[in-house]
Protein backbone atom coordinates (compact mmCIF):
# COMPACT_ATOMS: atom_id res chain seq x y z
CA UNK A 1 0.00 0.00 0.00
CA UNK A 2 3.06 2.52 0.53
CA UNK A 3 4.04 1.80 -2.76
CA UNK A 4 0.93 3.97 -3.69
CA UNK A 5 2.14 6.93 -1.50
CA UNK A 6 3.65 9.89 -2.81
CA UNK A 7 5.58 12.03 -0.33
CA UNK A 8 4.24 15.44 -1.82
CA UNK A 9 2.09 18.62 -1.91
CA UNK A 10 4.43 20.45 0.65
CA UNK A 11 1.13 21.50 2.61
CA UNK A 12 1.73 19.70 5.77
CA UNK A 13 5.87 20.38 5.48
CA UNK A 14 7.13 23.43 6.68
CA UNK A 15 10.68 24.48 7.15
CA UNK A 16 10.53 23.69 11.25
CA UNK A 17 9.08 20.30 9.97
CA UNK A 18 12.06 18.64 11.92
CA UNK A 19 10.93 19.81 15.31
CA UNK A 20 9.22 17.44 17.15
CA UNK A 21 6.13 18.64 17.00
CA UNK A 22 5.30 21.08 13.98
CA UNK A 23 2.35 23.35 14.02
CA UNK A 24 -0.24 21.15 12.73
CA UNK A 25 -1.26 22.61 9.59
CA UNK A 26 -3.64 20.36 8.00
CA UNK A 27 -5.67 19.60 11.12
CA UNK A 28 -6.69 23.40 10.96
CA UNK A 29 -6.75 23.87 7.15
CA UNK A 30 -9.47 20.52 6.92
CA UNK A 31 -11.71 22.18 9.38
CA UNK A 32 -11.35 25.93 8.31
CA UNK A 33 -13.62 25.38 5.17
CA UNK A 34 -16.48 24.50 7.72
CA UNK A 35 -15.85 26.66 9.66
CA UNK A 36 -15.84 29.37 7.09
CA UNK A 37 -19.19 28.30 5.75
CA UNK A 38 -20.82 27.95 9.48
CA UNK A 39 -19.69 31.21 10.23
CA UNK A 40 -20.44 33.11 7.00
CA UNK A 41 -24.35 31.56 6.29
CA UNK A 42 -25.10 30.45 9.90
CA UNK A 43 -23.36 32.33 12.66
CA UNK A 44 -23.60 35.63 10.63
CA UNK A 45 -27.57 35.41 9.57
CA UNK A 46 -28.25 34.49 13.20
CA UNK A 47 -26.81 37.80 14.68
CA UNK A 48 -28.47 39.72 11.98
CA UNK A 49 -31.69 37.92 13.06
CA UNK A 50 -31.45 38.66 16.46
CA UNK A 51 -30.20 42.51 15.68
CA UNK A 52 -33.39 42.87 13.25
CA UNK A 53 -35.52 41.47 16.15
CA UNK A 54 -34.88 44.42 17.95
CA UNK A 55 -35.10 47.51 15.71
CA UNK A 56 -37.72 48.75 13.34
CA UNK A 57 -36.55 46.82 10.04
CA UNK A 58 -37.66 48.63 6.61
CA UNK A 59 -36.26 48.19 3.01
CA UNK A 60 -35.38 51.22 1.64
CA UNK A 61 -34.67 51.46 -2.15
CA UNK A 62 -32.57 48.16 -2.21
CA UNK A 63 -30.79 48.23 1.41
CA UNK A 64 -32.15 47.35 4.72
CA UNK A 65 -32.68 50.11 7.37
CA UNK A 66 -32.59 49.42 11.16
CA UNK A 67 -33.82 51.62 14.14
CA UNK A 68 -33.78 50.53 17.50
CA UNK A 69 -37.19 49.73 18.87
CA UNK A 70 -36.56 47.64 21.96
CA UNK A 71 -38.79 44.45 22.61
CA UNK A 72 -41.47 46.53 20.41
CA UNK A 73 -41.23 43.46 18.17
CA UNK A 74 -41.76 40.81 20.65
CA UNK A 75 -44.78 42.66 22.56
CA UNK A 76 -46.33 42.44 19.50
CA UNK A 77 -46.46 39.03 19.19
CA UNK A 78 -48.69 38.93 22.17
CA UNK A 79 -50.99 41.12 20.36
CA UNK A 80 -51.25 38.42 17.18
CA UNK A 81 -53.81 36.77 16.98
CA UNK A 82 -52.85 34.74 13.68
CA UNK A 83 -49.46 33.72 15.70
CA UNK A 84 -51.89 32.05 18.60
CA UNK A 85 -54.21 30.36 15.59
CA UNK A 86 -50.59 29.41 13.99
CA UNK A 87 -49.12 27.80 17.19
CA UNK A 88 -52.77 26.24 17.37
CA UNK A 89 -52.34 24.76 13.66
CA UNK A 90 -48.72 23.66 14.46
CA UNK A 91 -49.86 21.39 17.04
CA UNK A 92 -52.88 19.93 15.85
CA UNK A 93 -50.69 18.94 12.68
CA UNK A 94 -47.61 17.53 14.56
CA UNK A 95 -49.96 15.41 17.20
CA UNK A 96 -51.71 14.39 14.57
CA UNK A 97 -49.40 13.33 11.71
CA UNK A 98 -46.87 12.34 14.19
CA UNK A 99 -48.99 9.60 15.78
CA UNK A 100 -50.31 8.31 12.52
CA UNK A 101 -47.25 7.98 11.05
CA UNK A 102 -45.86 6.25 13.68
CA UNK A 103 -48.82 3.80 14.20
CA UNK A 104 -48.82 2.99 10.33
CA UNK A 105 -44.87 2.93 10.49
CA UNK A 106 -44.68 0.09 13.26
CA UNK A 107 -47.46 -2.01 11.43
CA UNK A 108 -46.16 -1.93 7.89
CA UNK A 109 -42.55 -3.04 9.79
CA UNK A 110 -43.93 -5.42 11.53
CA UNK A 111 -45.89 -6.46 8.38
CA UNK A 112 -43.31 -6.69 6.27
CA UNK A 113 -40.87 -8.25 8.63
CA UNK A 114 -42.78 -11.62 8.49
CA UNK A 115 -42.81 -11.53 4.48
CA UNK A 116 -40.70 -14.66 3.03
CA UNK A 117 -39.23 -13.62 -0.39
CA UNK A 118 -40.30 -10.51 -1.26
CA UNK A 119 -38.90 -8.23 1.82
CA UNK A 120 -36.66 -6.27 -0.40
CA UNK A 121 -38.81 -5.46 -2.96
CA UNK A 122 -41.48 -4.32 -0.28
CA UNK A 123 -38.85 -2.06 1.43
CA UNK A 124 -37.47 -0.80 -1.82
CA UNK A 125 -41.15 0.71 -2.95
CA UNK A 126 -42.44 2.00 0.27
CA UNK A 127 -40.32 4.49 0.84
CA UNK A 128 -40.32 6.12 -2.69
CA UNK A 129 -43.02 8.81 -1.30
CA UNK A 130 -40.04 9.86 1.32
CA UNK A 131 -37.74 10.55 -1.42
CA UNK A 132 -39.55 12.51 -3.39
CA UNK A 133 -39.70 16.24 -3.34
CA UNK A 134 -42.67 18.23 -1.11
CA UNK A 135 -43.59 20.07 -4.34
CA UNK A 136 -43.63 17.19 -6.30
CA UNK A 137 -46.02 15.47 -3.83
CA UNK A 138 -47.93 18.50 -3.49
CA UNK A 139 -48.98 18.24 -7.54
CA UNK A 140 -49.61 14.44 -6.82
CA UNK A 141 -52.42 15.15 -3.92
CA UNK A 142 -53.51 18.35 -6.25
CA UNK A 143 -54.37 15.76 -8.85
CA UNK A 144 -56.25 13.27 -6.51
CA UNK A 145 -58.26 16.32 -4.31
CA UNK A 146 -58.93 18.37 -6.61
CA UNK A 147 -62.68 19.19 -6.42
CA UNK A 148 -63.17 19.41 -10.36
CA UNK A 149 -60.56 17.28 -11.99
CA UNK A 150 -59.35 15.19 -8.98
CA UNK A 151 -59.12 11.21 -8.58
CA UNK A 152 -61.01 11.00 -5.45
CA UNK A 153 -63.92 13.21 -6.60
CA UNK A 154 -64.05 10.78 -9.63
CA UNK A 155 -64.31 7.69 -7.66
CA UNK A 156 -67.30 8.88 -5.32
CA UNK A 157 -68.78 10.03 -8.64
CA UNK A 158 -68.73 6.83 -10.06
CA UNK A 159 -70.29 5.06 -6.94
CA UNK A 160 -73.03 7.85 -7.00
CA UNK A 161 -71.52 9.66 -3.98
CA UNK A 162 -71.67 13.36 -3.78
CA UNK A 163 -68.67 15.56 -4.79
CA UNK A 164 -66.45 16.77 -1.70
CA UNK A 165 -64.67 19.88 -1.67
CA UNK A 166 -61.41 18.15 0.04
CA UNK A 167 -59.33 21.29 0.19
CA UNK A 168 -61.91 24.06 0.25
CA UNK A 169 -63.23 23.84 3.59
CA UNK A 170 -61.56 24.48 6.81
CA UNK A 171 -61.68 20.76 8.47
CA UNK A 172 -61.25 19.14 5.08
CA UNK A 173 -58.10 21.52 4.32
CA UNK A 174 -56.63 20.48 7.85
CA UNK A 175 -57.16 16.42 7.26
CA UNK A 176 -56.03 17.14 3.75
CA UNK A 177 -52.64 18.26 4.79
CA UNK A 178 -52.60 15.64 7.31
CA UNK A 179 -53.47 12.88 5.04
CA UNK A 180 -50.59 14.45 2.46
CA UNK A 181 -48.09 14.62 5.57
CA UNK A 182 -48.93 10.69 6.62
CA UNK A 183 -48.30 9.72 2.94
CA UNK A 184 -44.96 11.66 2.35
CA UNK A 185 -43.54 10.26 5.92
CA UNK A 186 -44.81 7.33 7.10
CA UNK A 187 -42.02 5.42 4.86
CA UNK A 188 -39.48 7.16 7.34
CA UNK A 189 -41.02 5.77 10.60
CA UNK A 190 -41.11 1.75 8.90
CA UNK A 191 -37.77 2.07 7.83
CA UNK A 192 -36.78 3.27 11.28
CA UNK A 193 -38.45 0.66 12.64
CA UNK A 194 -38.10 -1.75 9.99
CA UNK A 195 -34.38 -1.66 10.35
CA UNK A 196 -34.63 -1.50 14.03
CA UNK A 197 -36.21 -4.82 13.65
CA UNK A 198 -33.77 -6.43 11.28
CA UNK A 199 -31.23 -5.92 14.02
CA UNK A 200 -32.99 -7.80 17.17
CA UNK A 201 -31.49 -10.64 18.03
CA UNK A 202 -33.68 -13.31 16.83
CA UNK A 203 -32.76 -16.00 19.32
CA UNK A 204 -35.19 -13.77 22.25
CA UNK A 205 -38.24 -14.11 20.33
CA UNK A 206 -37.39 -17.44 19.20
CA UNK A 207 -37.15 -18.32 22.87
CA UNK A 208 -40.15 -16.75 23.41
CA UNK A 209 -42.36 -18.45 20.69
CA UNK A 210 -40.57 -21.80 21.58
CA UNK A 211 -42.44 -20.97 25.47
CA UNK A 212 -45.88 -20.82 23.26
CA UNK A 213 -46.33 -17.73 22.95
CA UNK A 214 -48.39 -16.71 19.77
CA UNK A 215 -46.74 -14.26 17.34
CA UNK A 216 -49.20 -11.10 18.85
CA UNK A 217 -47.80 -12.07 22.33
CA UNK A 218 -44.49 -12.42 21.27
CA UNK A 219 -45.13 -8.85 19.40
CA UNK A 220 -46.84 -7.26 22.07
CA UNK A 221 -44.67 -8.56 25.16
CA UNK A 222 -40.54 -9.08 23.63
CA UNK A 223 -40.74 -7.44 19.91
CA UNK A 224 -42.57 -3.53 21.12
CA UNK A 225 -40.93 -3.47 23.74
CA UNK A 226 -37.03 -3.71 22.11
CA UNK A 227 -37.82 -1.52 19.42
CA UNK A 228 -39.26 1.26 22.18
CA UNK A 229 -35.78 3.63 21.50
CA UNK A 230 -36.09 3.15 17.53
CA UNK A 231 -40.22 4.12 17.76
CA UNK A 232 -38.67 7.30 20.30
CA UNK A 233 -36.15 8.04 17.70
CA UNK A 234 -38.12 8.10 15.02
CA UNK A 235 -40.91 10.36 17.22
CA UNK A 236 -38.76 12.93 17.67
CA UNK A 237 -37.73 12.94 14.44
CA UNK A 238 -41.19 13.35 12.89
CA UNK A 239 -41.55 15.91 15.47
CA UNK A 240 -39.33 18.06 14.46
CA UNK A 241 -40.34 17.68 10.92
CA UNK A 242 -43.82 18.85 11.82
CA UNK A 243 -42.41 21.89 13.30
CA UNK A 244 -40.41 22.87 9.93
CA UNK A 245 -43.08 21.95 8.11
CA UNK A 246 -43.67 24.33 5.24
CA UNK A 247 -44.04 22.99 1.60
CA UNK A 248 -47.02 20.93 1.50
CA UNK A 249 -49.05 24.07 2.99
CA UNK A 250 -47.64 26.90 0.94
CA UNK A 251 -48.68 24.93 -2.00
CA UNK A 252 -51.97 23.03 -1.76
CA UNK A 253 -54.15 25.45 0.94
CA UNK A 254 -51.48 28.31 1.38
CA UNK A 255 -52.46 28.15 4.76
CA UNK A 256 -56.04 28.66 3.88
CA UNK A 257 -58.82 28.90 3.80
CA UNK A 258 -58.89 31.80 5.85
CA UNK A 259 -56.03 30.62 8.63
CA UNK A 260 -57.32 27.07 8.53
CA UNK A 261 -53.48 25.79 8.15
CA UNK A 262 -52.01 28.62 8.76
CA UNK A 263 -48.98 26.81 10.28
CA UNK A 264 -45.58 28.51 12.08
CA UNK A 265 -43.64 28.51 8.67
CA UNK A 266 -46.07 29.83 6.70
CA UNK A 267 -47.15 32.68 9.31
CA UNK A 268 -43.26 33.45 9.14
CA UNK A 269 -43.48 33.61 5.33
CA UNK A 270 -46.62 35.82 5.42
CA UNK A 271 -45.26 38.28 7.79
CA UNK A 272 -41.87 38.67 6.15
CA UNK A 273 -42.43 38.54 2.57
CA UNK A 274 -46.41 39.38 2.16
CA UNK A 275 -46.54 42.09 5.07
CA UNK A 276 -42.62 42.81 4.41
CA UNK A 277 -42.31 43.28 8.70
CA UNK A 278 -38.30 42.18 8.97
CA UNK A 279 -38.06 43.50 12.56
CA UNK A 280 -41.56 41.70 13.72
CA UNK A 281 -40.44 38.32 11.42
CA UNK A 282 -37.33 38.13 13.19
CA UNK A 283 -38.85 38.69 16.29
CA UNK A 284 -41.37 35.91 15.70
CA UNK A 285 -38.51 33.68 14.58
CA UNK A 286 -36.44 34.29 17.02
CA UNK A 287 -39.18 33.63 19.30
CA UNK A 288 -39.88 29.85 17.27
CA UNK A 289 -35.82 29.03 17.92
CA UNK A 290 -36.25 29.65 21.50
CA UNK A 291 -39.81 27.51 21.73
CA UNK A 292 -38.06 24.37 19.91
CA UNK A 293 -34.93 25.29 22.27
CA UNK A 294 -36.56 25.19 25.42
CA UNK A 295 -38.68 21.70 23.95
CA UNK A 296 -35.66 20.24 23.21
CA UNK A 297 -34.13 20.52 26.33
CA UNK A 298 -37.52 19.53 28.11
CA UNK A 299 -37.19 16.53 26.52
CA UNK A 300 -33.74 15.93 27.16
CA UNK A 301 -34.55 16.04 30.87
CA UNK A 302 -37.39 14.23 30.42
CA UNK A 303 -35.45 11.34 29.41
CA UNK A 304 -32.78 11.35 31.83
CA UNK A 305 -35.28 11.56 35.02
CA UNK A 306 -37.03 8.78 32.93
CA UNK A 307 -33.47 6.63 32.65
CA UNK A 308 -32.96 7.14 36.16
CA UNK A 309 -36.52 6.15 37.29
CA UNK A 310 -36.05 3.15 35.49
CA UNK A 311 -32.50 2.30 36.89
CA UNK A 312 -34.44 2.50 40.04
CA UNK B 1 -34.06 -17.08 9.76
CA UNK B 2 -36.79 -19.18 12.01
CA UNK B 3 -39.18 -16.94 12.96
CA UNK B 4 -39.43 -15.53 9.41
CA UNK B 5 -39.80 -19.00 7.99
CA UNK B 6 -42.97 -19.95 9.97
CA UNK B 7 -45.75 -19.30 8.39
CA UNK B 8 -49.25 -19.31 10.34
CA UNK B 9 -52.60 -17.84 9.66
CA UNK B 10 -52.03 -14.61 10.28
CA UNK B 11 -50.28 -14.55 6.72
CA UNK B 12 -53.28 -13.65 4.75
CA UNK B 13 -53.96 -10.42 6.83
CA UNK B 14 -49.73 -9.60 6.37
CA UNK B 15 -50.55 -9.69 2.54
CA UNK B 16 -53.07 -7.38 2.63
CA UNK B 17 -52.17 -4.82 4.27
CA UNK B 18 -48.77 -4.45 2.21
CA UNK B 19 -50.97 -5.40 -0.52
CA UNK B 20 -53.03 -1.90 -0.12
CA UNK B 21 -49.52 -0.23 1.21
CA UNK B 22 -48.41 -0.67 -1.56
CA UNK B 23 -51.56 0.03 -3.65
CA UNK B 24 -51.55 3.35 -1.37
CA UNK B 25 -48.02 4.31 -2.51
CA UNK B 26 -48.44 3.62 -6.45
CA UNK B 27 -51.27 4.46 -7.36
CA UNK B 28 -51.18 8.48 -6.80
CA UNK B 29 -47.54 7.97 -9.11
CA UNK B 30 -49.72 6.17 -11.72
CA UNK B 31 -52.68 8.81 -11.54
CA UNK B 32 -49.86 12.05 -12.37
CA UNK B 33 -48.26 10.01 -14.91
CA UNK B 34 -51.40 9.34 -16.47
CA UNK B 35 -52.56 13.07 -16.41
CA UNK B 36 -49.09 14.20 -17.77
CA UNK B 37 -49.67 11.68 -20.36
CA UNK B 38 -53.63 12.30 -20.89
CA UNK B 39 -54.82 14.94 -23.57
CA UNK B 40 -55.36 18.31 -22.21
CA UNK B 41 -59.29 18.40 -23.00
CA UNK B 42 -60.14 15.22 -21.07
CA UNK B 43 -57.95 16.05 -18.25
CA UNK B 44 -61.07 18.07 -17.49
CA UNK B 45 -63.52 16.02 -18.91
CA UNK B 46 -65.74 13.97 -15.85
CA UNK B 47 -65.71 10.20 -15.95
CA UNK B 48 -62.59 7.71 -17.02
CA UNK B 49 -61.83 8.82 -20.62
CA UNK B 50 -58.31 8.41 -21.25
CA UNK B 51 -56.82 9.71 -24.60
CA UNK B 52 -53.15 9.58 -24.81
CA UNK B 53 -51.07 12.37 -26.02
CA UNK B 54 -47.38 13.82 -25.42
CA UNK B 55 -49.22 17.54 -25.72
CA UNK B 56 -48.44 18.54 -22.06
CA UNK B 57 -44.92 17.44 -21.76
CA UNK B 58 -44.78 19.40 -25.33
CA UNK B 59 -46.00 22.60 -23.90
CA UNK B 60 -43.73 22.92 -20.96
CA UNK B 61 -40.44 21.95 -22.72
CA UNK B 62 -41.38 24.06 -25.56
CA UNK B 63 -38.31 26.25 -26.38
CA UNK B 64 -39.88 29.42 -24.86
CA UNK B 65 -41.11 27.96 -22.07
CA UNK B 66 -38.80 28.54 -18.53
CA UNK B 67 -39.27 24.71 -17.61
CA UNK B 68 -36.19 23.77 -20.04
CA UNK B 69 -33.69 26.21 -18.33
CA UNK B 70 -35.17 25.82 -14.82
CA UNK B 71 -33.99 21.90 -14.98
CA UNK B 72 -30.96 22.82 -16.13
CA UNK B 73 -30.76 24.85 -12.84
CA UNK B 74 -31.57 22.22 -10.60
CA UNK B 75 -28.98 19.94 -12.24
CA UNK B 76 -26.18 22.76 -11.90
CA UNK B 77 -27.59 23.53 -8.53
CA UNK B 78 -27.29 19.80 -7.38
CA UNK B 79 -23.83 18.85 -9.06
CA UNK B 80 -22.04 22.15 -7.71
CA UNK B 81 -24.10 21.82 -4.16
CA UNK B 82 -23.73 18.20 -3.60
CA UNK B 83 -19.63 18.31 -4.79
CA UNK B 84 -18.92 22.14 -1.92
CA UNK B 85 -21.02 19.62 0.70
CA UNK B 86 -18.49 16.53 0.00
CA UNK B 87 -15.50 18.02 -0.26
CA UNK B 88 -15.77 20.36 2.87
CA UNK B 89 -17.67 17.64 4.85
CA UNK B 90 -14.59 15.06 3.51
CA UNK B 91 -11.89 17.67 5.27
CA UNK B 92 -13.67 18.18 7.99
CA UNK B 93 -15.18 14.88 8.90
CA UNK B 94 -11.88 13.47 8.73
CA UNK B 95 -9.93 16.08 10.52
CA UNK B 96 -12.82 15.73 13.54
CA UNK B 97 -12.34 11.62 13.48
CA UNK B 98 -8.65 11.89 13.04
CA UNK B 99 -6.69 14.61 14.06
CA UNK B 100 -6.85 14.57 17.70
CA UNK B 101 -8.88 17.13 18.29
CA UNK B 102 -10.04 17.89 21.92
CA UNK B 103 -13.08 16.00 23.07
CA UNK B 104 -14.88 19.37 23.87
CA UNK B 105 -14.02 20.64 20.45
CA UNK B 106 -15.72 17.36 18.82
CA UNK B 107 -18.88 17.91 20.95
CA UNK B 108 -19.23 21.20 20.26
CA UNK B 109 -18.97 20.80 17.01
CA UNK B 110 -21.12 17.93 16.55
CA UNK B 111 -24.11 19.16 18.53
CA UNK B 112 -23.83 22.92 16.61
CA UNK B 113 -24.30 20.44 13.58
CA UNK B 114 -27.26 18.70 15.26
CA UNK B 115 -29.04 22.08 16.33
CA UNK B 116 -28.91 23.51 12.62
CA UNK B 117 -30.79 20.26 11.47
CA UNK B 118 -33.45 21.06 14.56
CA UNK B 119 -34.57 24.38 13.54
CA UNK B 120 -36.96 25.10 11.17
CA UNK B 121 -35.11 27.02 7.74
CA UNK B 122 -38.14 29.08 7.56
CA UNK B 123 -36.68 30.74 11.05
CA UNK B 124 -33.44 31.41 9.55
CA UNK B 125 -35.02 33.20 6.09
CA UNK B 126 -34.89 36.65 7.69
CA UNK B 127 -31.26 36.41 8.79
CA UNK B 128 -30.29 34.73 5.36
CA UNK B 129 -32.19 37.26 3.51
CA UNK B 130 -29.87 40.16 5.33
CA UNK B 131 -26.87 38.45 4.46
CA UNK B 132 -27.08 37.56 1.05
CA UNK B 133 -28.55 41.60 0.63
CA UNK B 134 -24.80 42.59 3.02
CA UNK B 135 -23.01 40.02 0.47
CA UNK B 136 -24.66 41.09 -2.71
CA UNK B 137 -25.67 37.71 -3.48
CA UNK B 138 -28.35 36.46 -5.13
CA UNK B 139 -29.88 34.05 -7.49
CA UNK B 140 -28.31 30.26 -8.70
CA UNK B 141 -25.31 31.52 -6.46
CA UNK B 142 -26.66 31.87 -3.62
CA UNK B 143 -28.84 29.24 -3.83
CA UNK B 144 -25.61 26.60 -4.52
CA UNK B 145 -23.97 28.13 -0.93
CA UNK B 146 -26.83 27.89 0.77
CA UNK B 147 -28.16 24.02 0.16
CA UNK B 148 -24.05 23.50 0.48
CA UNK B 149 -24.54 24.68 3.97
CA UNK B 150 -27.67 22.99 5.33
CA UNK B 151 -26.82 19.73 4.20
CA UNK B 152 -23.22 20.32 5.75
CA UNK B 153 -24.45 18.93 9.76
CA UNK B 154 -25.56 15.54 7.95
CA UNK B 155 -22.69 15.52 5.48
CA UNK B 156 -20.17 16.05 8.21
CA UNK B 157 -21.80 14.16 11.23
CA UNK B 158 -22.46 11.27 9.01
CA UNK B 159 -18.43 11.63 7.42
CA UNK B 160 -16.77 12.30 10.82
CA UNK B 161 -18.78 8.70 12.00
CA UNK B 162 -17.71 6.84 8.75
CA UNK B 163 -13.92 7.83 9.29
CA UNK B 164 -14.51 6.78 13.18
CA UNK B 165 -14.79 3.56 11.69
CA UNK B 166 -11.79 2.86 9.98
CA UNK B 167 -8.51 1.37 12.15
CA UNK B 168 -6.85 3.98 12.69
CA UNK B 169 -3.08 2.08 12.84
CA UNK B 170 -2.90 2.21 8.49
CA UNK B 171 -2.90 6.22 9.46
CA UNK B 172 -0.06 5.29 11.51
CA UNK B 173 1.95 3.47 9.76
CA UNK B 174 1.82 5.43 6.26
CA UNK B 175 2.83 8.23 8.52
CA UNK B 176 5.63 6.05 9.53
CA UNK B 177 6.62 5.70 6.12
CA UNK B 178 7.19 8.82 5.65
CA UNK B 179 3.78 9.91 3.37
CA UNK B 180 2.51 13.39 3.98
CA UNK B 181 -1.09 14.22 6.26
CA UNK B 182 -2.29 15.46 2.79
CA UNK B 183 -1.20 12.11 1.18
CA UNK B 184 -2.84 10.16 3.81
CA UNK B 185 -5.70 11.54 3.85
CA UNK B 186 -5.95 11.41 -0.25
CA UNK B 187 -4.95 8.02 -1.04
CA UNK B 188 -5.44 6.13 1.78
CA UNK B 189 -8.24 7.16 4.18
CA UNK B 190 -10.29 8.78 1.81
CA UNK B 191 -10.65 5.35 -0.90
CA UNK B 192 -11.43 3.82 2.19
CA UNK B 193 -14.35 6.11 3.63
CA UNK B 194 -15.62 5.84 -0.08
CA UNK B 195 -19.13 3.70 0.55
CA UNK B 196 -19.87 6.43 3.10
CA UNK B 197 -19.39 9.01 1.22
CA UNK B 198 -21.09 7.60 -1.58
CA UNK B 199 -24.22 7.25 0.77
CA UNK B 200 -23.45 11.26 2.13
CA UNK B 201 -23.66 12.11 -1.75
CA UNK B 202 -26.84 10.32 -2.87
CA UNK B 203 -28.30 11.38 -0.29
CA UNK B 204 -27.48 15.37 -0.48
CA UNK B 205 -28.11 15.34 -4.17
CA UNK B 206 -31.61 14.56 -3.26
CA UNK B 207 -32.17 16.74 -0.84
CA UNK B 208 -30.86 19.32 -3.01
CA UNK B 209 -32.87 18.38 -6.17
CA UNK B 210 -36.09 18.50 -3.93
CA UNK B 211 -35.31 21.89 -2.35
CA UNK B 212 -38.29 24.02 -2.45
CA UNK B 213 -38.04 27.24 0.28
CA UNK B 214 -34.81 28.36 -0.51
CA UNK B 215 -35.64 28.58 -4.04
CA UNK B 216 -38.84 30.05 -3.42
CA UNK B 217 -37.77 33.08 -1.52
CA UNK B 218 -34.42 33.83 -2.91
CA UNK B 219 -35.17 33.61 -6.56
CA UNK B 220 -37.67 35.35 -8.48
CA UNK B 221 -39.74 32.07 -10.52
CA UNK B 222 -37.68 33.13 -13.59
CA UNK B 223 -35.24 31.53 -15.66
CA UNK B 224 -32.82 31.53 -12.50
CA UNK B 225 -35.09 29.16 -10.30
CA UNK B 226 -35.02 25.58 -10.02
CA UNK B 227 -37.45 23.10 -10.67
CA UNK B 228 -39.22 22.59 -8.29
CA UNK B 229 -39.91 26.77 -8.08
CA UNK B 230 -41.11 26.31 -11.56
CA UNK B 231 -43.63 23.71 -10.40
CA UNK B 232 -45.30 25.83 -8.13
CA UNK B 233 -45.25 29.01 -10.57
CA UNK B 234 -47.60 26.11 -12.18
CA UNK B 235 -49.94 26.43 -9.11
CA UNK B 236 -51.77 29.63 -9.38
CA UNK B 237 -54.91 29.61 -6.33
CA UNK B 238 -56.89 31.31 -10.49
CA UNK B 239 -55.86 29.00 -12.47
CA UNK B 240 -53.87 25.59 -12.18
CA UNK B 241 -52.63 24.11 -15.26
CA UNK B 242 -53.54 20.60 -14.35
CA UNK B 243 -51.59 19.01 -17.45
CA UNK B 244 -48.02 21.51 -17.19
CA UNK B 245 -48.37 20.76 -13.80
CA UNK B 246 -48.56 16.95 -14.06
CA UNK B 247 -45.91 17.11 -16.48
CA UNK B 248 -43.38 18.90 -14.70
CA UNK B 249 -44.20 16.71 -11.43
CA UNK B 250 -43.65 13.82 -13.49
CA UNK B 251 -40.07 15.11 -15.28
CA UNK B 252 -39.01 15.77 -11.34
CA UNK B 253 -39.92 12.32 -9.37
CA UNK B 254 -38.87 10.32 -12.26
CA UNK B 255 -34.96 10.30 -11.55
CA UNK B 256 -35.78 10.32 -7.81
CA UNK B 257 -37.65 7.40 -8.29
CA UNK B 258 -35.60 5.54 -10.22
CA UNK B 259 -32.24 6.75 -7.80
CA UNK B 260 -34.27 5.41 -5.13
CA UNK B 261 -34.81 1.91 -7.32
CA UNK B 262 -31.17 1.49 -7.89
CA UNK B 263 -28.97 2.98 -4.75
CA UNK B 264 -31.76 1.63 -2.32
CA UNK B 265 -28.86 0.94 0.30
CA UNK B 266 -27.19 4.13 0.02
CA UNK B 267 -30.87 5.98 0.69
CA UNK B 268 -31.79 3.79 3.51
CA UNK B 269 -28.66 4.50 5.01
CA UNK B 270 -29.42 8.14 4.45
CA UNK B 271 -32.93 8.29 5.54
CA UNK B 272 -32.35 6.27 8.52
CA UNK B 273 -29.35 8.32 9.79
CA UNK B 274 -30.22 11.66 8.52
CA UNK B 275 -34.16 11.54 8.53
CA UNK B 276 -33.60 14.91 11.14
CA UNK B 277 -33.89 16.94 7.73
CA UNK B 278 -36.35 16.84 5.59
Amino acid sequence: MTTALRAGSGLTRPARSRRRKPFPWFKYLTIAPLAIFFVAFIAFPVGQLVWMAFGDVRMRAGELTWDFSGFDNFARMLRDNVFATAIGNSLVFIVSTVVLTLVLGVVLALATDRLVRTQQLVQNILIWPAVMAPVVISVVWLLILSPQIGLLNRILASIGLPAQTWLGDRFGAMASIILVDVWHWTPIVFLFVYTALRGLDSSVIEAASVDGASWWQTTRHVVLPLLAPAIMGAAAIRIIMGVKAFDEMYLLTFGGPGTATTVISIHLRNVFFESFEYGYGAALAVTVVLLVMVVLVLAFVFQALLRRASRG
Amino acid sequence: MARRARRSRGSWIVAIVLIGAIAVTIVPLLWLMLVTLQRPRAIITPGWTFEFSLDNLASVFAPNAVYGTQVLNSVILVIAATALCLIISALAGYSLSQMAWSRRTVIFILTLAGLLQVIPPMTLVPGLFATLTTYGLGGLPALILLNTVFNLPFAVIMTKFYFDSLPSELRESASIDGASEFGIFRRIMLPLAAPGIAAVAIFTAIQVWNEFLFGLVFTTGGTESPITVGIATLIQPQEIKWGGMAAVGTVTAIPIILLAVVANRQIVAGLTRGAVKG
